[in-house]
Parts: C-alpha cells; structure tokens; sequence
C-alpha cells in the first residue's frame, strides 16, 4: 500500500518535470490588449512626440531573408544572415547608450559614453574608439529634428499614403508591454515583393517595439526585430562608460564607424551618391562601384538589406558567388534574389537595389 | 563494490522498526563512491585538464584572435576555469557522472547486492536518496576539481590580475571569483540534472555499461538533434541547448536569460530522473 503511494507521487513527479519541459517548448500565449482607439496619424505623432525613455532591453532579430552568407561582414552580416540572434541594449534616456551583441562564445560591445564611442571586439581583443557619437543610434524611433512633431508626423504619414495604406490594425504584446499595431501596406500598383510591414508601438511610453517585414507568398514574417525584454527606468551610470582592459589594443578609428547593427528601420538618410528611381516601395538605388576599388564607399549603407550582399568585401567576387548570371540589353551581371528584395551587379560596376523583384530592377538599368 | 549492503544488517525475520541511522548510510554510500579507483582516477584526469590548457595557451599564445573563449583565455587566467567547465561539460563530466550512477544501482543489482539493500531496514525512497546523494557528491567533487584546478592554474600560469569580461570590463579578483563559482553552481545544476537522469536509468537495469552507453549516447544525439534546422521546435526540452550559455557569465552585465531557462530545464530533469528512479524501484520486485 504504502509502496503503491510511493509509486504515484513518483509518477506525478515524472508527469511535473515532463510538463515543466513542455511548457519551455510552448510560446506564452500572451493575449492581444484591450487598448482605447488611437487613429495612425495620431500615433505616429505621438512616436514621434515622445523621448525614449531610459531602458534595458533584449532585441531579438528573427531572420528570414533568405541572404546568403556573406563573408567579412562582420556583425552586421551576421545578424542578417538568418536565424534568430539577439542582442542587449541599454540607454540612459539623453544620448549614452550600450549595446552587447554575442558573437559565438564572444562578444562585441558598443559604449557610447556621449563624447567617445567604444568599440569591444572580445575575440580580437581590440578597443576602436570613435570620437564623435552620432552613428551609433539603435532603438532611437525617428530622427529628431527642430520642426513640430505633430506637422513632420502629418507631413510623413502624408508622404507615406502616396503610396502605402497606414492604418492601425489591432493591439500586441510585446515583451509584455501592450502596443499598438501600426500597418504599412503597399498599394496595389507598387511593384515591390513585401506584402506589409508592422510596427508595435508601445501604448504607454510610444516607442517602437518590434518592427515585421511581410513579404509576398509567405505567412512568416521575413525579418522581424523587436524587444524580448524591456524594462524602463534609471539605468547604471557605469554601464555607459568604457575603460579599456589593461592588455587590449586601443585604435582609433579616422572615420564614423559603419559597422554599426541597425535595425531595419533606421532612417534613408545621407545618401548622396547614389541615385534613387522611383518612390515608394518600389525605390530602386542606382549606385556605380567606384574602379577598381573592391570594397565599396560606407555612404551607401542604407535600410535595404540586400544592398549589404553588395556591400562590404570583393563586391564582383561575392556576386559571382552567391548571384545567379543574367544579361540583357543592359548589359551582363550577377542577380541577387531575397525574400524582400534583390540586387543586380553588372559587370561594369552598376548596382541596383531594392524591394522589387528583378524585373524592376532591370528596366531601372536599361533606362539608366 | 558489494556497497552499502556490506554494512548493513540483513533483517532477522521480524521486520525491525528502528531503520539504519541515515548518516550512517550515506555516509557508506560516499565512502564506496571515494574508494573506487577508477572516480579517484577520474578527478585526477579532471584535475589535470585545465593546467594543461592553460600551459599549451600559455606557451603557445592563444589562437591567435580566434573566436570563442581560448582567445579570452590569454592573459586572462579566471576565464580558464569556465572554459574548463565548457569543454568538459559536454561528455567529459557527464561520462563520470554516469559512470558513477551505473554503479549506484546497476552495479549492485549486478552484484546481487541490490536484493540485500531492498531487504535492508532503509525505505526504498530513502534507497535512492542515498545513492542519488552519492551521485551528487561526485558531482560537485568532479566539478570542484576542475574549477580549483583552473582558478589555481589560472592564477599561477596564464596569469592576470583580476578578470576581463567578455563585454570589455575589469573585474577585480573577488568579483572573478564570484564569477566562477556561478558557472561552477550553474553546471552543477546541469550535471545533477544528467546524473538524474542516469540514475533513472541505472534503477532499470543491471548492466552498467547501458547505462553509460544510454546516457552519453542521449548527449550526443541531443546534439545531433540541436543541429538540425527543422527541429528547431524540439530545442527547448533537450537538456544541452543552453550549455554553451556558461560563458554567459562572463560578459557584464550577465546573460541571464539563456542560464535561467537552462536552471529551469535541468530542475525539470532533475524532477524526472529522479521520480523515474523512485517509482521503479518502489515498484521493483526483490
């Protein structure tokens, strides 16, 4: 009797641990808010109204772009290419922040104490310092400007409604937090291959939590970024200084560093040599790589992904491996087909780029 | 190897009240698990693990910028003991711990000894409680080895004051310490969880070598299973999805998210393998 006791309480403590790993396996199924109605043109206002405050937060990017990976890309390349990584960052609600992004059993961290940016790279066991802060920014909504707020909001969501249906679709719960959905879709006649894309805002404080690119043909979202965890409040002062370690090696860098992780929505700006065909969604840069030179000018760092499988080391070289050969009227070059866009290289250094399909790209070079 | 049953009297027909006094009994159960020559020889390989490490990184100057922690080692001695944790966690530790489970239970139901410990005044319960307790003491003897030898180490050879972390800080030496003995109780937990589960499957049978074979045959499974893309869905419930996240305690602030999800995973192996081993031998016929 006594033993058959024993037997029970053992088993329900096979059934405990067997449900205690099931529920690691399951998602939390957190429910969709209940949130007051808020219109997109208020909403974007509001984003852009609000200061991030002080934060701690994990963002996780889920990848599905379909890149293929590109060598010496360095971090930014790894986050691309594809699966889920994560990174922690920290800001301290005015301009320091801290972001930790592991790299194998390593990590590289980024300080950027408001006069000096540091860069840690812990496998390489290097310090480049920057000693101006501006290209750092990561989870900053939107550039901030001198103009009212409200008007570059209305003056945005404008623009956008050219050539997108902005509209608030439902509520979500991000990281705990409750959002708003805030829905771009392209019109019917953009010639792009993304389907929509989502922005989270956070009810209360108005920041962007997680931004979904959707593209045609597929439920999944092609690239999702947002935070896993997030915490508001006071943050560590020392977090946000940096002293290098006794026996690291201490470079500092001539230029801005471009190797910067962003987040895909990080504003189209300061792009000057490149020229941009059409509007909207079905943009197309138009670019030519300089002679000669096998790695290609930072200035054309720009929000569109594939345009990075051109980017950073042996350009013709990369495209000859990961693209697929086309020609035409236009000349010869390699194709680079994702999920969300592609990219042509033609054999005499042009390059085109965008969320299209390569069609578009291809009447792009012909007129050019 | 007759273990416990050695010291314990065989009931005289009338059942006796007064069961062996449980100090006692575990204490016989740790001195059996000491005695044998092969744990002995395995601490000692242990022991040697990180000092040979550490003198080959020494010497030879690290890998020269390579990734992962044998870059970070270099000049850097308290990271040497959680990189000895690292690489042996993954077969090294848990082939130990196995082998000493194999014994607790298979092992002496090989022998024959294992009808006299069921015989014996100790409640079965009580019966795997000592030998899990046995398996446990092996645990943290095996891990306090490698963690003393690679802080010893460390410090005398590779060198450095203090530690770097992964994400660019100096801690100072107490701190370091402190660091280290997270990654040693985090890997604890871990291998408690393995050895749980090999006790489990220690009380099910009497050849010890399935034993080891059914542990470390999991682990290297496990890890064929983790590589595959589309079962990705299965990562969460396998025990050494989160292994590599002990170096997680290295960078500053900690990590936590991946160690607490990998605490919770092991406490549920743990709950398992050992309500396993308790309800077989509860229902175990003598």
């Amino acid at each position: 009797m006594r033993r058959r006791n024993i037997a029970l309480t053992a088993s329900a403590g096979i059934a405990a641990g067997a449900l205690g790993l099931t529920s690691l396996a399951l998602p939390a199924g957190a429910q969709n808010p209940r949130l007051p109605q808020v219109s997109a043109d208020e909403l974007v206002a509001s984003v852009m109204e609000s200061d991030p405050p002080a934060l701690a937060g994990r963002v996780t990017v889920h990848n599905e772009l379909g890149l293929p990976a590109l060598p010496g890309t360095g971090e930014t390349g790894e986050l691309l290419s594809g699966g889920d990584k994560s990174l922690r960052v920290w800001y301290d609600g005015q301009q320091r922040q801290r972001l930790s992004i592991p790299s194998g059993n390593g990590e590289t961290t980024v300080v950027d104490d408001g006069n000096t940016v540091w860069k840690w790279d812990s496998a390489q066991r290097t310090v480049v310092k920057h000693p101006n802060s501006e290209e750092t920014e990561v989870e900053r909504p939107e550039p901030s400007t001198g103009a009212e707020p409200g008007e570059i909001a209305q003056r945005l969501v404008g623009k956008l409604r050219e050539t997108s249906a902005v509209r608030v679709d439902g509520t979500a719960s991000v990281a705990g937090r409750d959002a708003y959905e805030l829905v771009l879709t392209p019109k019917p006649d953009e010639r792009t291959k993304l389907r929509e894309v989502r922005i989270a805002v956070d009810a209360e404080d108005r920041i962007p939590l997680r931004v979904e690119v959707n593209a045609n043909g597929s439920s999944e979202p092609a690239l999702r970024a947002g935070f896993s965890e997030l915490s508001t409040g006071p943050q560590d002062a020392e977090l946000f200084q940096f002293t290098p370690p006794e026996n690291a090696r201490v470079r500092t860098a001539e230029k801005p560093d471009t190797t910067k992780p962003d987040t895909p929505r990080s504003g189209r700006s300061g792009i000057t040599s490149p020229r941009i065909e059409g509007d909207g969604w079905d943009t197309v840069v138009l670019s030519r790589l300089p002679e000669g030179t096998m790695s290609s000018p930072s200035g054309r760092k720009t929000d569109d992904d594939e345009q990075r499988g051109t980017g950073s080391t042996g350009p013709r070289a990369m495209a000859e491996r990961v693209g697929s050969p086309i020609s035409g009227s236009w000349g010869h070059g390699w194709v680079i087909n994702s999920s969300v866009g592609s990219a042509v290289l033609t054999s005499d250094g042009r390059v085109a780029a965008g969320a299209v399909p390569q069609q578009v790209l291809i009447e792009a070079l012909r007129d050019s | 190897m007759t273990g416990t049953a050695s010291r314990v009297e065989l009931p005289s027909g009338i059942r006796q009240h007064h069961s062996a006094p449980f100090g006692r009994v575990v204490g016989s159960e740790l001195g059996w698990v000491l005695r044998r020559p092969r744990n002995l020889l395995a601490l000692l390989g242990l022991a040697a693990l990180p000092v040979l490490i550490g003198t080959v990184i020494t010497i030879t100057g690290g890998p020269g910028g390579g990734s992962g922690l044998f870059a970070a080692v270099v000049g850097n001695g308290m990271v040497l003991p959680v990189l000895s944790l690292m690489l042996t966690q993954n077969l090294l530790l848990p082939l130990i711990i196995a082998m000493v489970a194999a014994d607790g239970l298979a092992g002496e139901a090989a022998n024959g000894t294992l009808r006299g410990l069921l015989l014996a005044p100790v409640g079965r319960v009580r019966l795997v409680v000592v030998k899990a307790l046995g398996v446990l003491m092996m645990v943290l003897l095996a891990i306090g080895v490698v963690v003393l030898s690679g802080v010893l180490t460390g410090l005398l050879i590779v060198g450095g004051d203090g530690l770097v972390t992964l994400s660019g800080t100096t801690l100072p030496l107490g701190e370091a310490l402190g660091r280290v003995a997270l990654a040693a109780g985090w890997c604890a937990v871990q291998m408690a969880a393995v050895g749980a589960v090999a006790l489990a499957i220690s009380s099910t049978t009497e050849h010890s070598l399935l034993v080891l074979i059914a542990t470390v045959g999991a682990l290297v499974v496990f890890g064929v299973l983790e590589a595959i893309p589309s079962l990705d869905w299965l990562k969460p419930v396998l025990i050494t999805t989160d292994w590599y996240s002990i170096s997680d305690v290295l960078s500053d602030p900690i990590r936590t998210t991946d160690l607490l999800s990998g605490l919770w995973r092991a406490g549920c192996y743990i709950l398992l393998g050992f309500s396993a081993a308790v309800a077989r031998m509860a229902t175990k016929d003598t």
